[in-house]
């Protein structure tokens, strides 16, 4: 190992362009990753922001907690009274038109939920003060960042959503969207202005929260067993299988997995090349050794350490890369969520790449024969 | 012990072998046969291209001959190189046979003595300890203690053949097979060199086998070899060898 550190230092122009590439490789993967799961966490805002020992029920067979359908309010009675469960409360969210204050139109994503400051729909950024501003009917609170794009400016300003006027009584911080931009209201707000595609006495969720993550996970076992013709998951999954949703069947999820891929892929053509290329530089040391008769698995081994070492050194390069290119997203409106897994998953497989890269650098070492050094 | 020293280290029998085809084919070696003694520094002379460094890659166990034999003399006896499989003549190779060849062939990154460690390391698994004084032991004899932590780069050519030979004779083999050790040396340097490869001979009982073009070699070898066309002849007289040596 120290020969080989030894060689890397010295050698450290020729070893260059394989440290690049891999230092490239795995900011990319680690920066892709990152985007991928922010964008993802951006789809489960509803369920993340709100309690963890939540038990989301809906319609049958919801896989994202923008695609739920009505249930009648009176499945509150399937829950009922049960140990360890608070009465579960009625949430509605569903897509609805916006209309900008200056005339344009967009999407937005209307949650409706109870306001009461142990609410267990309502959303944990919201304060007091804006809670008891939603209990005004048609009062809506969204993310600051959305607002510009809904062509708002300021708080108080009207603006309509599915024709009917709304008032904007407050913004809040951490509830960026991706398509369609989060409106927060109350439930009975939300009701009228989903009046024509929400049926009377229907919700979209109820929402039952536990005394413990333990118990949530049983009761979602419990309603699920006793009505399979609902959904009932915990907020914990259910904020998974929303982002997976999107991972899978939007297929954003697979292009950026692509894009990391074609990332590796240079990284290990560009290491095996320079590993390869540095091997056959040394093809007469390497062939005295084994005119010496030294084994050539220790040569083996050693190109292997190379690799190995222009992984280490080329995943710690690309550490603080990401962590300034994150920052740089960030300042743009991308969320990149550098998970210490997003990093340590990143690292791990763009150093399997080297060692990969190594691995076919080796034919290199099966190609010297001591014989060459005879004239 | 004398016994030992009075036969031969080493014996090629009826050496054949032979490069390309029909018109083109090439005699390499022509029924070569040869002993090598212990103790005993030979010298191979002959023109460019007469099969010189084909006989020393034979001897060696590096370049399989067509026929004849290559029999070693180990504990156990006498052995043919060539009726080994690989896997057991790079292990013979690795326990009895050391190589100098015209280039240095030294590892730019690493020092004198580490080019020394190496060997012993990858090759005899000696622990990191042991390996680094065994080989500042053999450069102190090589008079290079003062250069070993010296890079390739730092050191003279005569200074880098010398460490070449230390790599050679660190794990004290019985042959020590040379491949034009003086050719890119000075007459200084090169004497410094045959001194070395002389001490290993007479002090180490090691057989030494130089192919070498370099006439000035001649006074200090204890025999010497001339091979023309595949044929070897052993010269008679050191006079001489000289004489070859100046038609060379």
């Amino acid at each position: 190992m120290n020969y080989t550190l030894q060689t890397l230092m010295h050698e450290r122009t020729r070893y260059a362009a394989g440290v690049g590439a891999v230092a490239f490789s795995a900011m990319l993967m680690a920066l892709q990753f990152g985007l991928m799961l922010g964008l993802f966490t951006i789809t489960s805002t509803p369920i993340d922001r709100t309690d963890d020992r939540n038990v989301w029920i809906g319609s049958k067979d919801v896989q994202s907690v923008d695609l739920g359908r009505p249930i009648p309010l009176s499945h509150i009675g399937r829950i009922g009274e049960r140990p360890g469960v608070a009465p579960p409360e009625p949430f509605i969210g569903m897509f609805a038109s916006f209309e900008k204050p200056d005339g344009g139109t967009d999407l937005c994503f209307l949650l409706g939920s109870n306001l009461e400051n142990d609410s267990a729909g309502a959303a944990d950024v919201l304060t007091p003060t804006l809670r008891k501003a939603l209990t005004e009917p048609y009062s809506i609170v969204m993310d600051e960042s959305d607002m510009k794009r809904m062509g708002l400016t300021k708080v108080d300003q009207t603006a309509k959503i599915n024709g009917k006027e709304v008032r904007l009584v407050g913004s809040v911080q951490g509830l960026k969207s991706l398509a369609a931009p989060w409106v927060l209201c109350s439930v009975p707000t939300a009701r009228d202005i989903a009046t024509a595609v929400l049926p009377a006495d229907n919700v979209t969720y109820l929402i039952a929260r536990c005394e413990s993550a333990a118990r949530a996970e049983s009761l979602a076992r419990e309603l699920k067993a006793e009505y399979p013709e609902m959904t009932a998951v915990t907020a914990d999954k259910f904020s998974l299988n929303s982002r997976l949703y999107w991972l899978f069947r939007t297929k954003a999820g697979v292009a950026i997995g692509y894009a990391a891929l074609l990332g590796l892929a240079v990284g290990a053509v560009v290491t095996a090349q320079t590993l390869y290329a540095a091997t056959m530089a040394s093809a007469r040391e390497y062939a005295t050794l084994f005119a010496l008769g030294i084994p050539r698995y220790r040569v083996y081994i050693s190109v292997l350490l190379q690799a190995f070492w222009v992984g280490i050194v080329g995943i710690l390069l690309a550490y603080p890369a990401v962590l300034g290119l994150a920052w740089v997203a960030e300042q743009a409106g991308a969320k990149v969520l550098l998970r210490w897994e997003v990093l340590a998953g990143a690292g791990g497989i763009t150093l399997m790449t080297a060692l990969f890269a190594g691995l076919i650098a080796l034919r290199s070492v099966r190609t010297i024969e001591p014989m060459s050094l005879l004239r | 012990m004398t016994d030992r020293l009075s036969s031969p280290s080493l014996r090629a029998v009826r050496l054949m072998k032979t490069f390309g085809d029909g018109a083109q084919q090439r005699i390499a070696l022509n029924q070569v046969s040869v002993d090598l003694m212990p103790g005993e520094l030979a010298l191979l002379m002959g023109p460019s291209g007469s099969g010189k460094s084909t006989l020393l890659a034979v001897l060696s166990g590096l370049l399989r001959p067509e026929s004849g034999q290559v029999l070693a003399r180990t504990d156990h006896g006498e052995a043919d190189l060539w009726s080994f499989d690989d896997k057991a003549r790079e292990q013979y190779r690795l326990a009895h046979t050391g190589f100098i060849f015209q280039g240095y062939n030294l590892f730019p990154a690493l020092s004198a003595s580490q080019q020394l460690e190496i060997v012993l390391r990858w090759g005899c698994n000696c622990r990191s300890g042991s390996a680094k004084r065994k080989s500042e032991e053999m450069l102190d004899r090589l008079g290079l203690f003062k250069m070993r932590r010296k890079l390739p780069s730092q050191l003279s050519g005569g200074e880098k053949q010398r460490v070449a030979i230390g790599r050679a004779l660190v794990k004290n083999p019985q042959f020590l097979f040379c491949d034009e050790p003086t050719s890119a040396l000075d007459w200084e340097n090169g004497q410094q060199v045959i001194g070395l490869l002389r001490e290993a001979a007479h002090t180490r009982g090691a057989t030494i086998f130089v192919v070498s073009h370099d006439h000035r070699m001649l006074p200090f070898v204890d025999v010497c070899y001339h091979l023309v066309d595949g044929v070897l002849e052993r010269q008679p007289s050191a006079a001489a060898l000289a004489a070859v040596g100046r038609e060379d």
